[in-house]
């Protein structure tokens, strides 16, 4: 039999019963549109994410002291308590001698109360020089950054977030110049930072106190080690030869011969959104694994349907045979029925899913304010009619090689 | 055309063995009209289903243009059906939410016919058999008779060497019925071998031979070609 016949055969028996295929098709919609919707969402969040670790720049490395943790991502050696001082001031100078580094901006951190007057909130404070504004792209919106000057005579500035400001001096007073305290230590604000939100380093940069480094290395925290060290690459070299200079004169700096002794951490961002990227995409492909289970349940669903019109159709069938039919051919025809079902039924649960996925965009970023991005993968898309299509397949075939081994006799008997 | 020796056929029922043929010999040649006639019970559908290939023998032989059927597979059985043989049921057997010109195409779907080829041979089936006029009823909408009449064009589509009858008429009022059974003898006359299988004698007797069955086996078996000469003078 031409494929082209089987086909007509199968579209017309299932147009008949309309209603049944319809509902049939359902559970597969519903499954297919779920599946969208989720690896939509979850790809989207996923670009928020990654979105957020590319406005870093792409040249951008941070070096943090302790052992490289080989592949994979691991915790920076402070955030596991322990305490790594194989960070200094002079290894940022002989970085900022490299010509492939741009700039180097060390910074130290903490967490301390913030009060003024009667307001007061637990906030992390970062010390840093005046080039880590330009090396992390932080503007003000109020007021000045603080300058070299400051951080080299120690001067009592802050720069701070705006939801910090907001919660310290109200939307009515003007941040700058009032004194605040940060650890019982007096700082004149000097300005307000522009934007707010989670910033790359997963710090609330709304919440955020920047301070110069020599005061709170010498006054807040009492050290005189680098917690992190921020490089700016120059962007006329390559990011990875960047990194690997840098690599080698911070072992030239700290004596290392033998690269498992490393006592320092170098990340690009490279790194970092191959990391993240792994796991939100992990994070998608479960998603997806839940919703696949109603889609499971709709493919049980055709498997039902379809053995019902086997039954149904069991003198059809015998006629076929009697008139030609091979099994093969009858096999052929009720496998195209399902994949049939199953296909549309993922065709129509891909717009539907496009359409709640639109919804959600729409909601998100009318109602929410939320900056979401409209995501719409084409492998969703694919996925969903390769699953639907074999779906079709897989949930047909016990049903349509039962319709197939019927015996022609038998089956022109049946009642 | 069809040579049997010994046929035998045993079925189980609810675990006892059956003899529904209990070795059957005959043979039928080309352009013969046969009937098979008997009372239910005597073996003469089960007779037939293995004649048509639509059942196998569990002993003996049969030989179709030579071709031994316990040498060809399902498969060969399916083509032999397609190619070289029509079947008429008792109980038509259309398609009844296609129309007749659906119903009549159907064998040609599994035959190697192009597609180009088959309306015309549709045509040409549904007009031997005067039904020209209702190509494009739903199947379901037509009388007994018309949709015997639709099923036996179904049969004569491929151009089969044989056609198999059962019980052509047991389902229509006499009128529908001689109407078939003249088509029948129609193809007959125009060279086509005919089974048929029927209880009643009437409608035996419009073939030229008659083979009776009792019990698995053959009772009788008459030329009775002078009824046919009776009945073409009556004419």
């Amino acid at each position: 039999m031409l494929f082209r016949d089987a086909f007509k055969t199968a579209t017309r028996s299932l147009t008949h019963g309309k209603m049944r295929s319809i509902l049939t098709m359902l559970g597969i919609v519903i499954g297919i549109a779920s599946v969208i919707v989720l690896m939509s969402i979850g790809q989207s969040a996923q670009n928020l994410i990654l979105g957020k670790v590319q406005s870093i720049g792409s040249n951008l490395v941070i070096i943090t002291p302790g052992a490289p943790s080989g592949r994979g991502f691991s915790p920076p050696a402070a955030a596991q308590g322990i305490l790594i001082t194989s960070l200094l001031q002079r290894d940022v100078d002989a970085l900022r001698r490299e010509p492939s580094v741009s700039a180097a901006a060390p910074l130290v951190s903490g967490q301390a109360e913030v009060v003024y007057g009667n307001n007061n909130k637990t906030v992390s404070y970062q010390g840093v020089t005046a080039d880590m504004f330009s090396v992390r792209n932080l503007t003000v919106g109020k007021g000045n950054t603080f300058t070299k000057g400051d951080v080299d005579s120690a001067n009592h500035v802050a720069v701070i977030g705006p939801d910090l400001a907001n919660t310290l001096f109200g939307p009515a007073l003007n941040p700058i110049n009032k004194i605040i305290r940060v650890k019982n230590v007096s700082f004149r604000v000097v300005g307000v930072l522009s934007n707010g939100g989670t910033g790359a380093f997963g710090v609330d940069q709304g919440n955020m106190v920047l301070i110069p480094i020599t005061i709170a290395q010498k006054q807040l925290l009492g050290i005189s080690y680098l917690n992190t060290i921020l490089v700016q690459g120059n962007p006329s070299y390559d990011i990875e030869f960047v990194k690997s200079r840098i690599t080698f004169a911070l072992r030239q700096d700290h004596g290392i011969i033998d690269p498992k002794k490393d006592d320092f951490n170098i990340q690009t961002q490279a790194d970092v959104l191959s990391i993240l990227g792994s796991i939100t995409s992990i994070l998608t492909l479960f998603l997806a694994a839940i919703a696949s289970i109603s889609l499971l349940v709709g493919g049980i669903g055709i498997m039902n349907i379809m053995l019902v019109a086997v039954t149904e159709r069991t003198r059809e069938i015998g006629l076929r045979k009697a008139v030609g039919a091979t099994n093969n051919d009858i096999l052929q025809q009720f496998l195209i029925e399902s994949v049939l079902l199953t296909f549309v039924g993922g065709v129509v649960g891909i717009a539907l899913g496009a359409a709640i996925v639109g919804l959600v965009y729409f909601v998100l970023t009318t109602f929410f304010s939320i900056g979401w991005v409209f995501a719409f993968p084409i492998s969703a898309v694919v996925l969903g009619l390769a699953v639907s299509g074999i779906s079709g397949i897989a949930f047909g075939i016990y049903p349509a090689s039962k319709a197939a081994k019927k015996n022609p006799i038998d089956a022109l008997r049946y009642e | 055309m069809i040579e049997i020796h010994s046929l035998k056929k045993e079925y189980l029922e609810e675990e006892t063995p059956t003899q529904a043929l209990r070795g059957v010999t005959f043979s039928i040649e080309r352009g013969e009209f046969v009937s098979i006639m008997g009372p239910s019970g005597s073996g003469k559908s089960t007779l037939l289903h293995i004649l048509s290939f639509l059942d196998r023998p569990t002993g003996g032989s049969y030989k179709f243009e030579g071709r031994s059927i316990d040498e060809m597979t399902d498969q060969e059985l399916a083509h032999v059906r397609n190619k070289n043989m029509g079947f008429v049921f008792q109980s038509f057997n259309l398609l009844s939410r296609l129309s007749v010109h659906d119903n009549v195409e159907i064998p040609l779907l599994y035959s190697d016919t192009p597609p180009n080829k088959r309306r015309a041979l549709v045509e040409e089936a549904v007009r031997s058999v005067g039904l020209e006029e209702k190509l494009h009823t739903e199947a379901g909408r037509l009388s007994g008779g018309q949709k015997q009449r639709v099923a036996i064009a179904r049969a004569l589509v491929t151009d089969p060497d044989v056609v198999f009858a059962d019980e052509p008429t047991g389902n229509l009022d006499s009128q529908s019925g001689l109407q078939i059974m003249e088509i029948l003898e129609s193809l007959h006359e125009k060279g086509r071998t005919v089974v048929l299988v029927t209880h009643e004698t009437q409608t035996a007797e419009f073939a030229d031979r008659i083979i009776r069955m009792k019990d698995g086996m053959v009772e009788s078996d008459k030329l009775i070609t002078a009824n046919r000469i009776h009945r073409s003078t009556l004419k």
